[in-house]
């Protein structure tokens, strides 16, 4: 894969991205223009149904927009290219609801995305355990994910999501399932991996203190973004 | 991971329906094989290459047709004929007088008693004895391993024929199970005691290197009323189209277990897919490729028709073994275990398992992500 950087060129560029659902007759995501620098802590916030998750997927390529281009570290999401390279090297994906498999144990889950890409199992296995030491499951590492707790199961998904050091974070709603204390907890967690590791973390909320926290919030609404502001 | 097994009931069924079809691939595979091999000691058991009966009599070991004894001598001296035996064939039924000591199943079967000049026992195949060979014009009898094994019988012991007693003085093996499975004595004595100047068949031992074949045209040329020939490679060919039958039987159950294994492994794997979409959609999000998941599907599916494979295995050789058992060591039959049996079965499994799994692993590696992943 094809990886210039430019420092003329914005780290993610989306342009004129549109997306719609049932043959056009849902606009999910109606000209969205973004540029997002490398490093940034960006927030999404808007109503229900305004197109959050959707412009997420687009960001990590789970989806294909109807027009418009993405642009991250230099490489196009191209509809017809494997995108799964992209996932794999670039991404770390936190979704509301973890989605970890559940008859894998914490361990395993973690591992997933090393699976098959060339890295040495011990490596994986090494990594996949520090990781859990560092969101501070060291003792459940095989333990199956049913028998965590919201807020462990979110740690465990933020460690899976790091596994591959991606260059960008992205989060749908991770405390969305969780009381605002745990909430609190894990976005910290993504807030220091940011700052340590100059990764790109975007985050979609709904809350807007948990937007405060970013250095930039976008809001969106009805697949347009209506507001773009810095936070201080 | 033990994901083939994630729901036991619907693999334990898919597997038992493939495991039946490879059960009967893997039985039909034993039986074939061991005729084959008894076509097989026929051919090369050194006997006679020509058998030769009544014209017009039915069955083709002549048992049942009626020569004249003449015919011995006169065969003898036609050109590449090296050795002739007349043969008496009676079938004694000995469970009146069994001494009780069988189980029930090998005693009650009859018992075919040949009469044969004591020195033309090698055109049967007959090199040794176990004991001694009988005299001539006494009642004396020797018996294959098997028949002696069936009718619990030993050297000392007797046999009834026709109210006489035969007292066993040997026993012989010669690897020819029709053979082994009965007993000879003199043909004179077995004339008398059955009140016989017939005999039912006469052995044509050819000169080595002889067209065996063209000698029993010309016996059948030269007596075309009276002699009918049949040559072991003959004998040899009628069992092969037995086995052919046998053949095209497994290859039509094999077809079968093919295209119904199949279906249910078709079944069985879009269920699993379909429950596991969640799953997929999660391992497509952290960069897995279509062609892994592809792969992991089909993985699992040949995990399942592999272990039907070890089932249907093990079950077509312990229903042939306990039909065996049943059937008694009196069966002028064994089993065997041919390596190409096993692969058979075995690729038939596999093929199962990537016709069944196909299908299912295309449409989990084409699921779009975004879509499995809102799959609750
Ligand atoms: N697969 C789909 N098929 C049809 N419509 C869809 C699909 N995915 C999203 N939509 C629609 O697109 C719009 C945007 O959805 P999206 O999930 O992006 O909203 P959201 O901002 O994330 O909302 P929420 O805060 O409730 O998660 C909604 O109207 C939704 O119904
Ligand atoms: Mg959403």
């Amino acid at each position: 894969m094809d990886m210039k950087i430019s420092n003329d060129e914005p780290f993610i560029k989306i342009s004129n991205l549109v997306k719609n659902y049932d043959n056009g007759t849902i606009k999910a995501l109606n000209g969205i223009n973004l540029e997002i620098a490398r490093g940034d802590f960006i927030s999404i916030i808007g109503p229900s149904g305004s197109g959050k998750s959707t412009l997420l997927n687009m960001l990590g390529a789970l989806d294909n927009p109807n027009s418009g281009t993405i642009q991250i570290d230099g490489i196009n999401l191209e509809k017809n290219q494997d995108l799964s390279e992209f996932r794999s090297k670039k991404v770390g994906f936190v979704f509301q609801l973890h989605n970890l498999i559940p008859n894998l144990t914490v361990f395993e889950n973690v591992q997933i995305p090393l699976i098959g890409t060339g890295v040495s199992e011990n490596e994986i296995e090494k990594k996949a355990k520090n990781l859990l030491e560092s969101v501070g499951l060291k003792n459940k590492l095989n333990q199956k994910p049913t028998k965590l707790s919201g807020g462990e199961r979110q740690r465990v998904a933020i460690a899976r999501a790091l596994v591959n050091n991606p260059s960008i974070i992205l989060a749908d709603e991770p405390t969305g399932s969780l009381d605002s204390k745990t909430g609190d907890v894990i976005l910290d967690m993504l807030k220091k991996i940011h700052d340590e590791n100059n990764v790109t973390l975007i985050v979609v909320t709904h809350e807007p203190y948990i937007a405060n926290m970013a250095d930039r919030t976008i809001k969106i609404r009805d697949g347009e973004i209506i507001e773009d502001c810095l936070n201080n | 991971m033990k994901n083939p097994f994630r729901n036991k009931t619907r693999s334990a069924l898919s597997i038992i329906g493939i495991a039946i079809g490879l059960a009967t691939i893997v039985a039909l595979g034993l039986i074939t094989g061991g005729m084959q091999e008894s076509v097989q000691t026929t051919l090369n058991s050194g006997g006679a290459e020509i058998t030769v009966t009544e014209a017009n009599s039915q069955g083709g070991f002549g048992s049942s047709g009626r020569l004249n004894e003449s015919f011995v001598e006169i065969l003898a001296n036609i050109s590449g004929v090296s050795s002739t035996a007349g043969v008496l064939s009676t079938t004694v039924q000995s469970s009146s007088d069994s001494q009780g000591r069988g189980d029930g199943f090998g005693s009650m079967r009859g018992l075919s008693v040949n009469g044969i000049d004591r020195g033309k026992l090698s055109l049967v195949g007959i090199k040794n004895v176990n004991g001694t060979l009988f005299k001539e014009d006494s009642n004396e009898i020797i018996l294959g391993k098997n028949a002696a094994e069936s009718q619990n019988k030993t050297i000392g012991d007797t046999i009834t024929i026709a109210n006489t007693e035969f007292k066993i003085t040997g026993i012989f093996e010669t690897g020819n199970m029709m053979s082994d499975s009965g007993a000879y004595t003199s043909l004179k004595q077995l004339q008398n005691v059955t009140n016989s100047d017939y005999v039912n068949y006469i052995l044509v031992k050819t000169i080595e290197n002889t067209n065996s074949s063209s000698i029993s045209n010309n016996i059948e040329k030269k007596y075309p009323d009276e002699l009918s020939t049949i040559t072991a490679e003959e004998q040899a060919e009628m069992i092969n189209s037995a086995i052919d039958i046998l053949n095209i039987a497994s290859l039509a159950i094999s077809a079968l277990a093919i295209v119904i294994g199949g279906i249910g492994i078709i079944n069985t794997m879009i269920m699993a897919v379909y429950e596991r979409t969640k799953e997929i959609g999660v391992l497509k999000a952290v960069g897995w490729k279509s062609k892994r998941i592809l792969g992991m599907i089909l993985g699992e599916t040949l995990v399942l028709t592999l272990v039907s494979g070890i089932v249907g295995t093990i079950f077509g050789i312990v229903i042939c073994e306990v039909g065996m058992m049943l059937l008694g060591d009196s069966s002028s039959f064994s089993l065997a275990y041919n390596l190409s049996t096993f692969l058979r079965a075995f690729g038939v499994a596999i093929l199962v398992g990537i016709i069944g799994g196909i299908y299912p692993a295309y449409r989990a590696s084409k699921l779009a992500p975004t879509e499995a992943l809102r799959y609750e």
